[in-house]
């Protein structure tokens, strides 16, 4: 047999690459120390997973150190290491970090199999790093699909509830499903650019001849992705999921696996769709201001805390659409103004989650009304969740505000017409909204105790560092929003 | 050879497919009406490769293979895992969830 | 010439296949119409020289998922016509017909209307012919496949790798019993609630 063309062992940046393979190594080291020690392990095993998350954030913080470097083309420019992916690796590997500490007592308490949930958590995280820095169609599906598919398996993981069967299988067919309709837009997507990568899509995507095809490639790639972030009217597995699923998990997936898909979405439309602005922005317009507004008034009528954060995260999933709206005139600061959001959300939104995880230790509900004479029995938890509500709603000098501010700049800066509509209706919405966080607020403060048990609530000192780490971040980001690190360009050449 | 023809196989296929997921009830079938949209985007990628003189269109489909696989596996398990917990596998009885 | 009917012929064969797949009301029948779909785009992969993909697609979707599907579908024992004959969302299988229909007009309508209007508007992308894939003179394509797959997307090869076991353990772990409490495949639905 002829070969005619010799391998050539590509070269591997394996700086680059060490975030991922640091993960990896302790994700495997967890599944040795699980099978190994078994039921003496199921102690430590949490602890080691977030050791290794803070373990894989070393090789971000070096590569961050070491700027000059950057970028770092990989691949032929399949895989770009930037200050954009370095911002959002350390995003991904701190949530992971804070919903390791959300689980921990949860999963041990509840008898669940925990090894395994923190490997299928870590694989997860693994494809989170992989989606920020992937700049081609065939590792963005990959990254997509190795995020997905624990996260549809740790859904279920409650076995014995049906709730929480239903809740695995609705996100499991939802998403496949998603993801067939998106792989549909890829392939055609290929068909323009015969290349899988990014930036040579781009180009291809000039020629005016083939609008209506584009246009089809563009919608079912969009809409794919608006399955993963919850977008309306591609949310209806979202509040069941949530409501179904481990109280952790919903965390992880409200927060984490969301910001994932907006990674996606962010690179697919800036790198590859700047010459088809014009079908996109309509499109992402469209969605942002349906998503945040049905959002809002599906979340007044909620009755249950964690169905209400699904929907009021949905909300929030419109304001880091919206920039998206206009981002052919602005690709730069609508990149900037969303992974600024991702972080602020990441924090008051965990936050949120940690005080209902911890105060269900007490009231074994996720009712609203449940809340009452939260401030009574348990000062400190009403204050905190005070501040990641005052923080979802948008009021200063929590960081809320901030990132609102950031996606209202984005939308009046091109000076168009549907921007300042747009920025118009998240505007309405945020008063919306605020009426929903201030109810859970009444409740927490001014009503009594539903059973007029005062006993305290216990805070397990996981969760005590998890509410810590959370509510720091909200402040400060807030007080000095320049805290958070520039994200710089999106890098679009390729090498 | 045409790339239209391959292209309009794989446009009827999808829709094909589309419709299954909307209308079967069954979990395990609509997994199948799934693997039909995917394998209407492998008809696709193949034949652009084909056209373009290009291999990354078979390599994203071996991909799309691969991942199927693993797709249907955890599909099957969870359906099998609602069915010991609930004799039924249907979706729209799948309604404890409500809102 | 004997390419449109080899074309022809597979065409039908997914069509056909497809078809059984969405309207049959027995599972078994479906899953074995399924089969029929896999191998006619195996075909379809043959006659464009993809000969490493259509073996792929044989082994993998005819051999292993679909077998899979079965092995499913004849341990719960729901191989009798269970559906079709009841329909709780009333116009569930309208708006079904309704968006098939749509999204098929949308391609379709896509595919003619894109293209270079010159050459009479109806051809998408392009009406020419497409080459077979050989772009090294005298290379098979499994050798270009392995040198892409291992070259450039090296990376996301390894991350399938993640993928598949992740996804092995955790069907195992969802689906395995702890202890004997509820390996009760015989009668299901006495699991605890």
């Amino acid at each position: 047999m002829l070969i005619a063309q010799e391998f050539v062992r590509p070269i591997i940046d394996w700086h680059g690459v060490a975030p991922e393979l640091t993960l990896l190594a302790i994700g495997a080291m967890v599944t040795l120390v699980d099978i190994i020690w078994n039921e003496k392990a199921q102690r430590i095993i949490p602890t080691l997973t977030g050791l290794g998350f803070l373990a894989a954030l070393l090789p971000v913080l070096t590569l961050w150190s070491d700027r000059d470097e950057l970028p770092r083309v990989m691949w032929d420019g399949a895989y770009v290491v930037d200050e954009y992916s370095l911002v959002l690796k350390g995003l991904f590997l701190v949530s992971a970090y804070v919903v390791v500490l959300l689980a921990t007592n949860y999963m041990h308490d509840g008898d669940y199999y925990e090894g395994e949930f923190y490997q299928l958590v870590s694989a997860s995280v693994v494809g989170m790093l992989v989606m920020t820095s992937a700049r081609d169609l065939i590792s963005i599906f990959v990254a997509i699909e190795l995020i997905s598919i624990p996260a549809y398996l740790m859904a279920a993981w409650r076995k014995r509830d049906l709730k929480s069967n239903e809740a695995g299988l609705k996100y499991m067919l939802m998403g496949v499903f998603a993801s067939a309709l998106m792989l549909y837009g890829m392939s055609l997507l290929y068909g323009f650019a015969g290349d899988t990568r990014l930036a040579a899509i781009a180009p291809a995507l000039r020629s005016s001849e083939s609008i209506p095809l584009i246009t089809l490639a563009v919608v079912f790639v969009v809409v794919g992705f608006g399955f993963k972030v919850s977008a309306v009217p591609f949310h209806t597995w979202a509040p069941d999921t949530y409501e179904g699923a481990p109280t952790p998990l919903t965390a992880f997936l409200a927060v984490a696996s969301k910001a994932a898909g907006f990674v996606a979405l962010m690179s697919v439309v800036i790198v590859a769709f700047p010459e088809q602005s014009g079908v996109a922005e309509p499109l992402l317009w469209v969605l942002a201001a349906v998503t945040m507004t049905v959002g809002n008034l599906i979340a007044m009528r909620q009755t249950n805390i964690v169905r209400m954060l699904a929907y009021s995260g949905i909300a929030q999933a419109g304001y880091m659409i919206a920039p998206l709206a206009v981002f052919g005139d602005v690709p730069s600061s609508a990149a900037r103004a969303i992974v600024i959001y991702l972080v602020i959300y990441a924090a008051m939104n965990l936050g949120a989650f940690a005080v209902v995880i911890t105060a269900a230790r007490k009231t074994r509900s996720g009712e609203i009304s449940s809340y009452g004479g939260l401030f009574q029995y348990a000062p400190g938890l009403a204050v905190l969740m005070t501040l990641f509500l005052f923080s979802l709603a948008g009021i200063p000098p929590f960081g809320g505000w901030y990132a609102k501010y950031q996606v209202f700049l984005v939308l009046v800066e091109p000076a168009t017409t549907a921007g300042y509509v747009l920025a118009a209706i998240g505007a309405v919405n945020a008063v919306l909204a605020a009426f929903y966080y201030l109810s859970i607020m009444k409740q927490m403060w001014f009503m009594p105790e539903p059973n007029g048990d005062h006993t305290r609530v216990q805070i397990t000192p996981s969760l005590q560092a998890a509410l810590a780490i959370t509510a720091i971040v909200t402040l400060v980001t807030g007080v000095l929003p320049g805290v958070i690190p520039d994200v710089g360009d999106l890098v679009v050449a390729l090498p | 050879m045409l790339l239209n023809q391959f292209l309009l196989l794989a446009a009827v296929l999808f829709a094909i497919g589309v419709y299954g997921v909307l209308t079967r009830k069954n979990g395990v079938l609509v997994l199948m009406s799934i693997e039909l949209i995917l394998n209407s985007v492998n008809i696709n990628l193949v034949a652009f490769g084909t056209f373009n003189a290009d291999v990354s269109g078979q390599v994203f489909a071996l991909f799309i293979i691969a991942v199927a696989a693993a797709e249907v596996g955890v599909g099957l398990a969870i359906v099998l895992l609602i069915y010991r917990n609930r004799r039924s596998i249907d979706v729209s009885e799948a309604d404890m969830l409500k809102g | 010439m004997i390419d449109v009917i080899v074309f022809a012929i597979s065409a039908l064969i997914i069509i056909g296949g497809a078809i059984g797949v969405i309207a049959l009301p027995n599972p078994v029948h479906a899953a074995l119409s399924l089969i029929a779909t896999f191998f006619g785009v195996a075909v379809l992969f043959v006659q464009q020289e993809a000969h490493f993909l259509a073996l792929v697609q044989v082994v993998v979707y005819a051999g292993a998922i679909v077998v899979l599907f079965l092995f499913v579908i004849m341990l719960l024992g729901v191989d009798r016509a269970q559906e079709l004959g009841v329909e709780p969302l009333a116009g569930q299988r309208a708006a079904g017909v309704a968006v098939g229909a749509v999204l098929l007009a949308l391609v379709v309508g896509g595919l003619f209307l894109s293209g270079d209007p010159d050459r009479g508007g109806a051809v998408a992308l392009t009406g020419q012919s497409g080459q077979v894939v050989p772009t090294v003179e005298g290379e098979q394509d499994v050798i270009q496949l392995a040198r892409d797959l291992f070259t450039r997307h090296l990376l996301t090869f390894e991350a399938t790798g993640i993928l598949l076991t992740v996804a092995t353990v955790g069907a195992v772990v969802l689906v395995r019993a702890r202890g004997a409490e509820d390996l009760i495949l015989d009668e299901p639905g006495t699991a605890q609630h």
